[in-house]
């Protein structure tokens, strides 16, 4: 019965019918518990999908395929391989983190707030598992309304406004880009085969393509995904919306980088020959914004752009390994993203539950924390030293596999991945000593409880996966191994 | 059976750790009663572990032809490079292990007393626990990856143990700044892996050292580089001495065990371990020399003149350690590795009995500095002032570093910011000029004289108002914006540039392009 259930709709389509569902719930009570509910019940969906999954198989799993527009021949195709079946969980657990950490809160129209959560879930899990193009780019697109509202509506700063428009221009430009792309696959393809037009990946993967098109299709796409990913100088959203977002949503922004999974799954593969000559250039771009944004982050005295500006930072560390299109390398960067969802999106979480207690993320105002929050400085130390890569931890296992990767075709930049981590170390142990340790600088609000059990809970068990990810890294490493050495292979010929 | 006990050395301590701190974050550990709970689980596991390593190591005395590395399984494999877990090694590891598993058992029993109704007595058994399991591990692992582990969390201990009165800025101050100079050296000791595996793609100890007599000279040299730039950072060599006086910050118990006994040896251990690869790289030989002869110097020019017990033991231990660091540099490994095991010892002991001698001589006064060192002002001065090192080590690293981080924010802000929210002052002046037509708009809708601008219907309204709005669009910028803008902003594009060429002639610029074009020559 398993086999005939088409499982990867049901991962995206459930999301939206729970969404549809909140329209009958009057409560707010009601309302969070139906929430929980359909972010457990997606988890165990994409879980499924994953048990369902075959590592040994290098390629697509899954298939789901029905002709959609005929006329342009789009296919409402999906499917998932090894590179992005970790993926679905990943999206899955961050959302219900996410849920038990607005637990608490009690926010406006909460039905809405909710819906959108879900629908952002759903365009997200998408993203994912779309392999027509066109598919890929609609569920692209529709990731925007859900972040513009959720930043314009529920935001935390007082620009948020602002934020959610620059948020959406800079997306809408970076779409345009992509489409662009996409009408130029689409068209090689119709000038090989006799004018029959193809958006389906695995069609296109195997349509050759002329050197010329193929720089000017990977810049496209490598500019359409820049922009989300986000990479310099397009990055400066990002610490805008974490100032002024709402935490629970920048959790997602910095957890789950839809930027850096589209280099990976389109830019590169569509266009191999132009991505191996650019990738001096791209190595050099990721080892500047390695720098650039850790300097940075050196002189943040706020935790969400010190998160913001680490994200990008490692985005960058990202970057490189990719551009070494090595199997170590390419297995730390995947490797490294689902830390993201993990890692990052678990400290801008608690950066939540700072500013729920004390208004405020900023070194200015927090001071000797840790005496009257034992559990929540426990929590932030152990998720911070994850973030810098300690032994015991998928951070510390993720950066190994990439500096081996990256020593193997660019030594020296090695040791300068070596030096951001000293400065990781230089901008996280300040904040860290500065906020938490020293004495107490607003005894009054000391009173402000620890951390709820459910706070606690959700953190623990991102906390348990990471530990689990850095003591017994095979287990994801294996899933992963042979559809990379098909991307590998892919690029190589 | 032997692979059995030889796990179970760094497992024991560990597995005590893990449950200390769990007990502790669930809330059961708390007052005096517990300490006694508390005790009994980190000494016992302790002295287990202690007896696992004596039996071992006299095990390997009776019969040295089965000592052997043992293979648990394979951490890591990716392609055909594989990451194992294996302890063993030769008898220089066991006696090692066993000592510094003595070492830990005495500091712990010690601290039983000696931390008694101290506020974190749980948290320093529990930080002591994994440390031995750390330190246990690192000189049993015979592989990089494995010590490299139990270096990293020995430095975490370290930390968090500077840390241990965290309430006071300085504590707090010292162990940051402690855990990122350490990060020099972790950074020396992975990418001394990360090479290591590309070149010999092995990280086993005994392969690396085995085969670097097959490498080119110069990758030796990089190779060995590495490891010693790890060693010298970890065992306070010049010029990363100054961190050892930030660390006796903690409780005497772990002053004792990490810069007296146990910790700051793993930097020497880390150059016995590898003498094979070391006597390839002669370059590297005569480095460790001098940095050794060096540190011996300066840290006894520097403890003639303190006054305080820690900091004195502090200056004789790092004077000690370049005296191995001389041994070492020069070749005779066997000297060095008993030097470490009888300096380990001593200095365990003078460090854990500093406290009595200050309680004993608390009424008397301080001995005066000796008569020709008070005679020599300059002399005196550089002793006082420990050859102001941290200051110029500040002055070189971390205030041009710091400068650079705020030139860049200032990039960050002024030019890089802009170019992404170009429009956004654009979509502002939109918004209130919307606003204040609508308003005009408003107004005049309520005048029935003015029919011209009125239109109808909810059609008639939206063009009326799209017509004020794009009107006043084309007057601001296009007719009346772009004229007068254009001269200011070449005016300011001036300013910019002449800054820049300011920036650019600053000596940290120079300096940073330098190091980036040497980097290039390097790469290529």
């Amino acid at each position: 019965m398993l086999n005939n259930l088409p499982l990867l709709s049901l991962c995206w389509l459930w999301p939206l019918l729970a969404a549809l569902l909140l329209v009958l719930i009057r409560e707010t009570e009601w309302l969070k518990r139906w929430l929980l509910l359909a972010a457990l019940i997606e988890l165990l969906l994409t879980l499924l999908v994953v048990w369902q999954f075959n590592p040994a198989d290098a390629g697509w799993q899954l298939q789901e395929q029905r002709l959609w527009i005929s006329s342009l021949n789009i296919h409402y195709q999906l499917a998932v391989d090894g590179i992005s079946v970790g993926f679905l969980p990943a999206t899955a657990l961050l959302t219900l983190m996410v849920v038990l950490a607005g637990w608490h809160a009690e926010p406006r129209l909460p039905r809405l707030h909710f819906g959108l959560l879900l629908a952002l879930q759903a365009a997200t899990v998408g993203v994912f598992i779309a392999t027509d193009l066109v598919l890929f780019f609609v569920f692209w697109e529709l990731t925007l309304p859900p972040i513009a509202l959720l930043i314009g509506l529920w935001g935390q700063g007082s620009e948020r406004l602002f934020a959610a428009s620059l948020y959406t221009l800079t997306m809408l430009a970076g779409g345009v880009l992509l489409l662009f792309a996409i009408v130029l696959l689409a068209i090689n393809h119709a000038d090989l085969h006799q004018g029959a037009l193809s958006f389906s990946l695995p069609d296109l993967l195997a349509t050759p393509l002329t050197l010329a098109r193929q720089h000017w299709l990977f810049g496209l796409l490598f500019l359409g995904f820049a922009v989300k990913a986000p990479l310099p100088p397009f990055h400066s959203w990002l610490p805008v919306v974490a100032m002024q977002g709402p935490t629970q949503l920048t959790a997602v922004l910095l957890g789950l980088k839809l930027g850096l999974y589209g280099l990976i799954r389109f830019a590169i593969p569509l266009a191999p020959q132009a991505a191996e000559q650019h990738s001096d250039a791209l190595a050099v771009l990721g080892v500047v914004t390695l720098v650039y944004a850790a300097l940075l982050a050196l002189r943040q005295t706020n935790l969400r752009s010190l998160l913001a500006y680490a994200s990008i930072s490692h985005v960058g560390l990202v970057l490189l390994a990719l551009a070494a299109f090595n199997q170590q390398a390419m297995q730390g960067a995947v490797m490294q993203l689902l830390n993201f969802a993990l890692i990052a999106a678990s400290l801008m979480l608690l950066a939540g539950m700072l500013y729920q207690r004390f208004g405020s993320n900023d070194l200015l105002h927090l001071g000797g924390l840790a005496k009257p929050l034992p559990r929540m400085a426990t929590l932030f130390f152990a998720l911070v030293f994850a973030g810098l890569g300690i032994p015991g931890s998928s951070g510390f296992v993720a950066e190994l596999l990439m500096l081996l990767g990256i020593a193997q075709d660019f030594p020296v930049l090695a040791a300068v991945v070596l030096f951001s981590a000293l400065l990781a170390a230089a901008y996280w142990l300040n904040y860290l000593q500065q906020a938490f340790w020293g004495p107490l600088k607003q005894p009054a609000l000391a009173a402000t409880g620890d951390l709820l059990p459910n706070e606690a809970a959700l953190l623990s068990i991102a906390l348990l996966l990471i530990l689990l990810g850095g003591l017994l890294p095979q287990l994801l490493l294996t899933t992963q191994a042979p559809a990379i050495a098909a991307w590998l292979q892919l690029i190589k010929l | 059976m032997m692979a059995q006990l030889l796990v179970l050395i760094p497992l024991l301590p560990l597995l005590a750790a893990v449950l200390l701190a769990l007990l502790q974050l669930a809330g059961r550990m708390n007052g005096d009663g517990a300490e006694k709970v508390t005790a009994a689980i980190a000494v016992s596991a302790m002295a287990l572990s202690s007896l696992a390593a004596s039996t071992v190591l006299i095990a390997g005395w009776l019969h040295p032809e089965r000592l052997e590395v043992h293979h648990y399984g394979n951490w890591l494999a990716i392609g055909n490079w594989q990451i194992a877990f294996q302890l063993g090694g030769g008898l220089f590891n066991l006696s090692l292990a066993a000592l510094f598993a003595l070492l830990l058992l005495i500091v712990m029993r010690f601290s039983v007393n000696y931390m008694h109704r101290e506020a974190g007595f749980h948290r320093l058994f529990a930080l002591l626990s994994l440390l031995a399991a750390a330190m246990l591990l690192l000189v049993l692992s015979a592989n990089a990856v494995f010590t490299f582990i139990g270096w990293e969390f020995a430095g975490l201990c370290s930390y968090s143990l500077i840390a241990y009165a965290y309430e006071r800025p300085t504590a707090a101050h010292n162990a940051t700044r402690v855990f990122i100079t350490n990060r020099i050296g972790d950074g020396g000791f992975l990418l001394a892996i990360a090479l290591a595996m590309v070149w010999l793609e092995s990280s086993d100890w005994q392969v690396i050292n085995q085969h670097a007599s097959d490498l080119d000279k110069v990758d030796v040299t990089i190779l060995a580089l590495c490891l010693a730039l790890a060693a010298l950072v970890k065992s306070v060599q010049l010029p990363f001495t100054p961190w050892l006086l930030r660390a006796m910050e903690g409780p005497t118990p772990s002053s004792a065990v990490f810069y007296g006994g146990v910790m700051i040896h793993a930097g020497v251990f880390l150059l016995i371990q590898n003498q094979l690869l070391l006597q390839q790289a002669p370059l590297v030989m005569t480095l460790l020399t001098v940095s050794g002869a060096l540190t011996a110097l300066y840290s006894y020019w520097s403890g003639l003149s303190q006054t305080d017990i820690k900091t004195a033991q502090a200056f004789a231990t790092s004077g000690q350690l370049g005296l191995m660091f001389i041994s070492c540099g020069l070749g005779y490994w066997q000297l060095a590795s008993w030097h470490l095991a009888a300096h380990a010892v001593v200095r365990c002991y003078l460090l854990l009995t500093a406290p009595s001698v200050m309680h004993n001589t608390a009424a008397q006064p301080v001995r005066p500095v000796a008569l020709w060192l008070s005679r020599c002002r300059w002399g005196f001065l550089l002793s006082l002032q420990r050859g102001w090192l941290e200051e110029t080590m500040d002055w070189i690293w971390v205030r041009p570093l710091s400068r650079i981080a705020k030139d860049m924010l200032s990039i960050e802000h002024k030019l890089v910011a802009p170019l992404l929210a170009a429009p956004a002052p654009l979509i502002r002046r939109i918004a209130s000029i919307a606003e204040q037509e609508e308003q005009k708009i408003g107004a005049r809708l309520h005048n029935d004289s003015d029919v011209f601008a009125q239109g109808s219907g909810l059609a008639g309204k939206l063009t009326q108002w799209a017509a004020a709005v794009s009107q006043r669009f084309e007057y601001q910028f296009i007719l009346y914006g772009i004229g007068r803008d254009s001269i200011r902003f070449g005016r300011k594009l001036g300013h910019a540039a002449n800054r820049i060429e300011q920036l650019l002639l600053q000596p940290r610029y120079i300096t940073l392009f330098v190091l980036i074009s040497l980097l290039i020559v390097l790469g290529s």
